[in-house]
């Protein structure tokens, strides 16, 4: 009895623990969001009143009437939905190759691909943006989406989720004569689609919150992405306003986290996994 | 009849992997031979002309008292990371699924959330809630008689901030993929060890480590590739590398001579000292967590 | 057949180009060989132009800038919307690049790569030397020569000689006109001074400023000065100038050499690192150094006139601005701020175009709102004292005083010559860094980075 309640002790203490590691990662959101709510003179005389004395709305409708905010928006938005279904699809096939096909050189292919995620972006960022201009893409989002379509996270992923599947189902399926498309669709797509929702999500928030690689492609506004407008309000010689630049920082993290509450479960049993190997 | 169809599956296997593959050279393997080749040229971006010059780049990096600064850095920064991105994780991990096990869910969902938000509004945001002079957390040290140092112009803090902040947005992920590790330790061993009084000190280092250090290796070469990377974005935001390189690290390095001082070719013999470095851990990470894999199947 | 027509026209252009840029640009072999091939792909974009432009469209050009939305940004939009609006035949389209003069810069580069050129950029004064050195580019009076010619003496009837002088290079050649014009100037907390027991509010030398920060620090704790710290020496060349030093002398027509290691110079900025070291004066970023400014943290801020709206908006106390200090017995340099406008476009539609949105950004009208919206000094000599300028506005917004009355003591954005021109920026910045941050005394670190420069600069 006694050595129960010692151990509820300690374990509260523990709770209280892992709780400020809680209010250390939430922190930065809420004073986001709070400060998204006064004006610019309030947020810089009133850093540590974190409500709003005097909330108001003006850097919302700031950010909606002086710059071009439904299309960076969708923007965003596009570049992320077609990134993710590119991203998405050739990995399923990729990963379904891996797992389920026998061929020559499997082994050099797969270490391939995997290399790519240490291949750093500064590598091939010099070459990547003069092919994108000599296509005439720079300044255009189809220059940004253009040398995301493959990503090694997704193959990687999805063949972590496919080797879980017992290879008689498809052995089986196979003596049935049932071509490997179907088998793909019709047996294994429903089995993995915890991991290809978790897969899609990821790279969608990934490609949403991109800012290396558009901050070379895109220069005007109404091409711009939300963080692109984002550092608009930052470091300028007229001085940051950074109660507009909060304002658009809570409307970026908006959908990623929606997203993520949503889909919650999925993403994290997904990544969970990632680093179990065999 | 069975050959006939193993030929067929390989070809169809190559036709599956074809897309990704033909992505990753065009985007990804065809510019890193070209950023070689760039490595021996002296070009400006602009210049019609790319003057050959041999290794004269590397050996300008090489002899360059800032670049040892840099190598030094970009060790200081990965040991930072690994701090906050392996081992805090790996301890919370244990008091999480060994210690106390109510309430896993919660905290996984809380500790992931920043992940999913951009690193330049944590980097703005950082920024000012970590502002030396006026931010809220100077204001609270100032209470306890604490002066903050001013770390954005200090040599070793402005390491020490920037690793926050990107710990802020990789904490989570890393924290996710320890635990699964580490939960996938027989807990019926735990438990024994418990009931005979091992201390949960031991537990940890001679169980727990060693049970689950597939994942640990995958999240210690995962925190240097990945950690170095993300670290970009704070640094572009908030020190442009500096004071006087104190934050540059390989990557902003490679960024600042293409894209400052449009020097390409220093640039690119930049980036393939990186490269090199990363390559190494490629093959460690192939020979200690992908091994076995493969062969499986 | 209509092909074969496109080509010729732009073979014909591009060698008007090429007579073009041999008047501009400077002679080196290698500059030769970079605009002919800049021409070639020139000619290129012609073809595509001519081809849409047979269509009947508008003439389309870009304007690059670098006016995020604190810094007139929407006064882009505005103007540019009401100069599209008010013409038929020419759409121009405006372009934001991040991280000011510099991102623009590269940008530019770049984009050249590539061989698509807008058609007016802004250049910050700094990068006169590396953008004449590097781009194509029509100069004003050129433009004016051919597309504008009852309009001949536009330059010299609008504006002061030495302020046309900002946007020669180092050859003498005028790449383009003074367009955005800003000062140092020092903001100063008078509330906090009259807390510290300060009498004198508006010091005029920097030995002032050193004695008012030392008593706030000591009276109240609080910071006593903040000189801004973002990626250029700007303010840090108005110290060292202004004790008499000077960061570059030229020795001969095309040689020239660091000096700002001199006695004067070491002096400044000993002086200024004292300060930081005695805990009296700020070493910190730009953003948080003037944040620490308005939110009472700060006495002293020494920073561009470009703020004034942004201290005059968010300060909760009495906020006044004071010309730029001298050091005892010198004179006041302050070096210009901002950029002119240079023409880059290639072809004869897009220059033409380019300099008729250029000539519209010049007007009286166009200059006050460009002053409103950014909080630059008009480069043009007759609109602040013009009913349809900037009379009222001046009345109004007295900060901005200072800065008008210092305009004679504008001197040059010291642009580095020669192909290291940027590496010799960035070796600065990074002396600056070492001084301040303790590392080194003024002397030695100054010394060493003059000899630094030294051995890259043409001599």
């Amino acid at each position: 009895m006694k050595i129960r309640k010692k151990i509820k002790d300690s374990q509260i203490l523990w709770h209280i623990l892992l709780c400020l590691v809680v209010a250390i990662l939430l922190f930065p959101i809420v004073f986001a969001v709070m400060n998204s709510f006064k004006n610019n003179t309030e947020a810089i005389n009133n850093v540590m009143h974190l409500l709003p004395k005097e909330p108001t709305l003006e850097n919302y409708i700031h950010v909606f009437e002086k710059l071009p905010f439904v299309r960076i928006t969708l923007n965003t938005f596009i570049i992320a939905v077609v990134v993710t279904l590119l991203k998405t699809i050739t990995s399923l096939f990729a990963a379904y190759a891996f797992v389920y096909f026998d061929f020559k050189g499997k082994g050099i292919l797969y270490f391939l691909m995997l290399s790519t995620m240490f291949i750093p972006f500064t590598v091939t960022m010099i070459p990547n943006y003069l092919l994108v201009s000599k296509l005439g893409l720079s300044d255009s989002i189809i220059g940004v989406m253009l040398p995301q379509f493959a990503d090694v996270l997704g193959i990687f992923m999805l063949r972590q989720s496919m080797r879980g599947i017992s290879k008689s189902l498809i052995e089986v399926a196979r003596l049935d004569n049932i071509g490997n498309v179907k088998i793909m669709t019709d047996i294994v797509l429903p089995l993995v689609r915890p991991a290809l929702i978790s897969t899609g999500i990821i790279f969608f928030i990934n490609s949403w919150n991109e800012y290396v690689w558009p901050v070379l492609i895109l220069k005007s506004k109404e091409n711009y992405t939300l963080s692109l407008a984002l550092q608009m309000y930052i470091s300028s010689e007229g001085g940051t306003n950074f109660s507009v630049a909060m304002a658009v920082s809570v409307m970026t993290m908006l959908i990623p986290l929606v997203l993520y509450i949503i889909f919650q479960r999925y993403i994290i049993n997904t990544f969970a996994m990632s680093g179990i190997k065999g | 009849m069975k050959k006939k169809l193993k030929e067929k599956e390989g070809l169809l296997g190559y036709l599956f992997l074809i897309p990704s593959l033909l992505a990753f050279c065009i985007f990804m393997f065809y510019p890193m031979l070209d950023t070689i080749y760039l490595s021996f040229f002296d070009w400006n971006l602009v210049k019609p002309t790319k003057t050959f010059v041999g290794l004269s780049n590397y050996i300008t990096l090489f002899t360059d008292p800032n670049t040892l600064k840099i190598l030094k850095n970009t060790l200081l920064y990965i040991a930072i990371l690994l701090v906050f991105n392996l081992i805090v994780p790996y301890i919370l991990s244990f008091i999480l699924s060994v210690i106390i096990k109510k309430g896993q869910g919660f905290y996984k969902a809380v500790f992931f959330l920043p992940s999913v938000i951009s690193l330049v509004v944590g980097s703005i945001l950082y920024t000012w809630i970590l502002n030396p002079v006026s931010g809220p957390v100077a204001i609270i040290a100032k209470h306890f008689g604490i002066t903050m140092p001013i770390w954005s112009q200090t040599e070793g803090w402005v390491i020490v901030v920037l690793c926050i902040i990107t710990s802020w947005k990789a904490f989570g992920y890393n924290f996710i993929v320890i635990l699964a590790g580490v939960s996938g330790v027989s807990q019926d061993v735990i438990e024994a060890a418990r009931l005979d009084g091992v201390p949960m000190i031991k537990i940890f280092k001679d169980m727990i480590i060693p049970m689950s250090s597939a994942t640990g290796i995958y999240v210690l070469i995962y925190t240097i590739v990945q950690g170095l990377q993300f670290v970009y974005t704070p640094i572009k935001v908030i020190t442009q590398g500096g004071p006087n390189y104190a934050s540059s690290n390989l990557i902003y390095k490679s960024y600042h001579e293409a894209f400052t001082l449009y020097r390409t070719g220093m640039s690119a013999a930049t980036s393939v000292l990186t490269v090199a470095i990363f390559m190494v851990l490629l093959i460690l990470e192939f020979k200690f967590v992908e091994k076995g894999v493969y062969y499986e199947n | 057949m209509k092909k074969k027509m496109t080509q010729l026209l732009a073979l014909a252009l591009s060698a008007g180009m090429l007579a073009g840029c041999g008047s501009t640009a400077a002679t080196t072999g290698t500059e030769q060989q970079s605009s002919n091939e800049e021409a070639e792909t020139a000619t290129k974009d012609a073809t595509d132009k001519d081809t849409s432009k047979s269509s009947g469209e508008k003439t389309v050009i870009e304007y690059w800038h670098c006016n995020a939305e604190t810094q007139g940004g929407l006064t882009v939009d505005e103007l540019v919307k009401n100069f599209n609006e008010s013409n038929d035949h020419i759409e121009v389209v405006a372009k934001y690049n991040p991280d000011m003069y510099k991102g623009l810069m590269q940008n530019l580069q770049a984009e050249t790569a590539t061989g698509n050129t807008p058609a007016l950029v802004q250049i910050g004064w700094a990068f006169v030397d590396y953008f004449s050195n590097n781009f194509a580019y029509v100069s004003p009076q050129d433009a004016i020569d051919t597309y504008d010619a009852e309009d001949k003496t536009f330059l010299t009837d609008n504006f002061l000689p030495n302020i046309l002088d900002l946007a020669v290079n180092s050859s003498g050649e005028q790449v383009g006109i003074p367009y955005s014009l800003s000062t140092p100037v020092l903001y100063v907390n008078t509330d906090l001074l009259s807390e510290a027991g300060v009498e004198n509010t508006e010091p005029a030398t920097w030995e002032e400023v050193q004695e008012i920060a030392a008593q706030v620090k000591e009276n109240t704790g609080k910071y006593g000065l903040y000189v801004q710290e973002p990626e250029d020496f700007w303010a840090q060349q108005a110290l060292i100038e202004s004790a008499g030093g000077k960061l570059l002398t030229q020795t001969g027509d095309n040689t020239y050499e660091a000096t700002f290691a001199s006695e004067e110079g070491i002096h400044a900025m000993q002086t200024y690192a004292d300060m930081v070291a005695d805990g009296s004066a700020l070493h910190i970023g730009w953003e948080e150094g003037a944040q620490s400014f308005v939110d009472g943290n700060c006495a002293m801020l020494y920073t561009t006139i470009a703020r004034r709206a942004y201290v005059q908006e968010n300060a909760k106390f009495n906020a006044i601005s004071v010309k730029s200090p001298e050091w005892e017995g010198q004179t006041r340099q302050v070096p210009a701020g901002g950029c002119f406008l240079a023409i880059t476009a290639q072809d004869k539609d897009q220059i033409a175009a380019a300099w008729e949105f250029e000539k519209y950004l010049y007007s009286v009208e166009s200059m006050a709102a460009w002053t409103k919206g950014t909080g630059y000094v008009p480069p043009r000599k007759d609109v602040a004292d013009a009913e349809n300028g900037l009379k009222d506005f001046l009345a109004e917004n007295t900060m901005m005083t200072p800065a008008i009355e210092q305009m004679e003591d504008v001197v040059k954005w010291t642009a580095w010559p020669g192909d290291a021109g940027l590496t010799a920026e960035q070796t600065l910045l990074d002396m600056r860094d070492q001084i301040l941050g303790g590392e080194v005394s003024a002397e030695e670190g100054m010394t060493k980075a003059q000899d630094d420069i030294n051995a890259l600069l043409p001599q």
